[in-house]
């Protein structure tokens, strides 16, 4: 479905350059929900600038059903843009206050065609219907509606043109605890209405656990594991995604949480460590590991780790 | 007690109405116990926190009633004077969310975790510095004598955390309001600010109150969980009979919400509806109009009820 080939993306800026992304694989399969999991400033914005198109790879390619995205021409570009769509984690941001939320969903849908006034109106009852908004929220601007009527207006809007691909940056995020349940829900419908396939940006592993079929742990830039995430979950083997488990706080007044898996903080990808990048803050890091980068091996559970296989 | 809270009630004035924010609150905190204000946004748990500091919104914010006990000194009839010179950052100080805006990127680290310490007299001259450093090292910066004079822009997200609770903790305050100090941060740096808070505890007897929306955070480090809704706390209790035993729906629901490691992929038990207007919130249990256990008596205010040592809820279904 999406296939993203050895992208890299470097930035030049006054103190150096940042290797923002430096040679992630992943594929995405078709009705499948991936996650792709890390800490701020491990490159995961920059991911999805460039499959967004918003941004051009250094290096390496994106396809999408097969077709190499850099190399497509206006018209396709233009099938892709319809294609792929997203939704952002703030919905106070990513709505314009001064449109009415009929406008919204109908700009997406004006931006590709030419439909008559009758049928749009009824394309847009039918999105709000689909995201459980009565008919009448058309006529009202976002400023009436509460952060999860937002985000499920949002969700409308990415829904209009009918995407195969959704990417969801941090959907649920700005929600509160009992609005995100009914949000995933209705995430979960859709894709199982629609078989739409789903690539979302997440750092609640507990809700990457329970959503996503498969995951990708970023760090600084590059993959560090990645696999179903039933797996992953199950063995982690990578310590970093190891020290991510170890440090989620549990509901649970028993669950004693470990900082020692993980000392110190992320580098700057300005500068990023030689070798494994996450040697400087791994309890088990070896020699091999401060002059050698670690190459992603295995299928499909993916690890790029010195450490011997067990 | 260290801090004792009865029926506190704080009002924001606003063009459309008075929104009762907080509305007859109660709550006690030890030494050296952490208590965790629970609720999602808008329940009224930052205004809680804010009123005992008397930090309301200028002209709109005003504690219309109930009273504020630190140590048996009642906090709520002393003078803005007063209670600025020994309350405020002296007695009770807070740890704000967010260290890029609680630090002020014009002044050096040094400057910043010093001001309370000058102001409040604890230190002055070359004393004022050995301090600064000290209460650097208690946060675990690396080599503070080194960093007194850098800016908030040149440390790390985790270690700013770090300078906004070295500030709080400078004039060895009673009390700690805590408001949610890691909602900024990454998980693996979340963890290493949750046992600086564990340790500053451990070292100074401190009261501390954690506001905070996430369950985890609040199960790791809290004593006791006060779980808010609405401008009111719904249920009080230790820690393990929260999250063991939950008592009122809203505590129920909120649990069976929130997705959990080591379980399988299942349909999440969404709550529906959102949260009252507290400008005109329903009478009686404000969160009957979500609950699956709603009865007709609901429309009047639930009684509290203890169901165990310190374990109180009000509902009527326990009533």
């Amino acid at each position: 479905m999406l296939e993203l080939d050895g992208i890299t993306r470097h930035y030049r800026t006054r103190h150096g350059v940042v290797r923002a992304v430096e040679g992630i694989s992943l594929s995405v399969r078709p009705r499948s929900t991936m996650a792709l999991v890390g800490e701020s400033g491990c490159g995961k914005t920059t991911i999805v600038k460039m499959i967004l198109g918003l941004e051009r790879p250094d290096a390496g390619a994106i396809r999408f059903e097969g077709t190499d995205v850099g190399a497509m021409n206006s018209a396709g570009l233009r099938a892709y843009r319809r294609a792929v769509m997203a939704v952002f984690q703030d919905p106070y941001a990513s709505l314009n206050p001064r449109l009415r939320v009929g406008t919204i969903i109908a700009e997406p849908i004006l931006a590709h065609e030419r439909p008559s006034r009758v049928n749009l109106t009824k394309r847009i009852e039918e999105m709000l219907d689909i995201v459980g908004l009565p008919a009448t929220a058309a006529r009202l601007y976002p400023h009436e509606f509460s952060g999860g009527q937002r985000q499920r207006i949002a969700i409308a809007r990415a829904l209009a043109l009918q995407p195969r691909l959704m990417v969801l940056d941090e959907p649920v995020s700005a929600l509160d605890v009992s609005i995100r349940a009914q949000i995933l829900n209705l995430l979960q419908d859709i894709q199982d209405a629609f078989g739409l396939t789903y690539l979302i940006i997440a750092h609640d592993l507990a809700l990457v656990e329970h959503f996503c079929s498969d995951i990708a742990v970023i760090y600084l830039g590059r993959v560090a594991e990645a696999g179903p995430t039933a797996e992953v979950f199950a063995k982690p083997r990578h310590p970093y995604t190891q020290a991510l488990l170890a440090a989620v706080p549990l509901p649970d007044p028993d669950h004693v949480l470990s900082e020692a898996a993980a000392a110190g903080e992320i580098a700057s990808a300005l500068n990023p460590p030689v070798g494994c990048r996450f040697h400087p803050r791994c309890p088990h890091a070896m020699d091999i590991c401060r002059t050698t980068a670690p190459l992603l091996a295995g299928d499909p559970h993916r690890i790029a780790c010195h450490l011997p296989r067990t | 007690m260290l801090l004792s809270v009865r029926d506190l009630q704080t009002h924001l004035h606003l063009k459309r109405g008075i929104l009762r924010a907080v509305d007859g609150v109660s709550l006690e905190v030890s030494e050296g116990e952490t208590l965790g204000l629970v609720g999602e946004s808008g329940s009224g748990k930052t205004l809680t926190g804010l009123s005992l500091l008397r930090l309301l919104p200028k002209g709109s914010g005003r504690i219309a009633g109930g009273s504020i006990a630190l140590d048996g000194q009642e906090l709520t009839t002393l003078s803005e004077v007063d209670l600025a010179r020994d309350v405020r950052g002296r007695r009770i100080a807070m740890i704000m969310q967010d260290p890029m805006t609680s630090l002020n990127p014009v002044f050096s680290i040094g400057d910043q975790v010093g001001n309370p310490i000058r102001n409040h007299d604890i230190a002055s001259g070359t004393q004022l510095r050995s301090a600064i450093v000290n209460v650097l090292t208690r946060v675990r910066i690396p080599s503070p004598a080194a960093r007194l004079s850098d800016y908030p822009n040149q440390f790390s997200g985790g270690q700013r955390q770090r300078v906004v609770a070295a500030m709080a903790i400078g004039c060895s305050p009673r009390l700690l309001i805590a408001d949610e100090p890691t909602t900024a941060l990454d998980v693996t740096i979340q963890v290493q600010i949750i046992s600086l808070l564990r340790q500053i505890q451990a070292d100074t007897g401190a009261g501390i109150i954690l506001i905070t929306h996430d369950l985890g955070v609040a199960a790791s480090l809290c004593h006791r969980v006060a779980v808010m809704y609405a401008g009111k706390i719904v249920e009080t209790g230790p820690v393990r009979q929260i999250y063991r035993s939950p008592a009122h729906p809203y505590t129920r629901a909120l649990l069976d919400a929130i997705p959990r490691l080591g379980t399988k992929r299942r349909r999440l038990a969404a709550i529906p509806g959102q949260p009252p207007s507290l400008i005109d919130p329903p009478a009686g249990c404000r969160f009957a109009p979500r609950c699956p256990l709603r009865m007709n008596k609901c429309i009047e205010p639930p009684p509290v009820t203890e169901l165990a040592p310190g374990h109180t809820a009000a509902c009527w279904t326990l009533a």
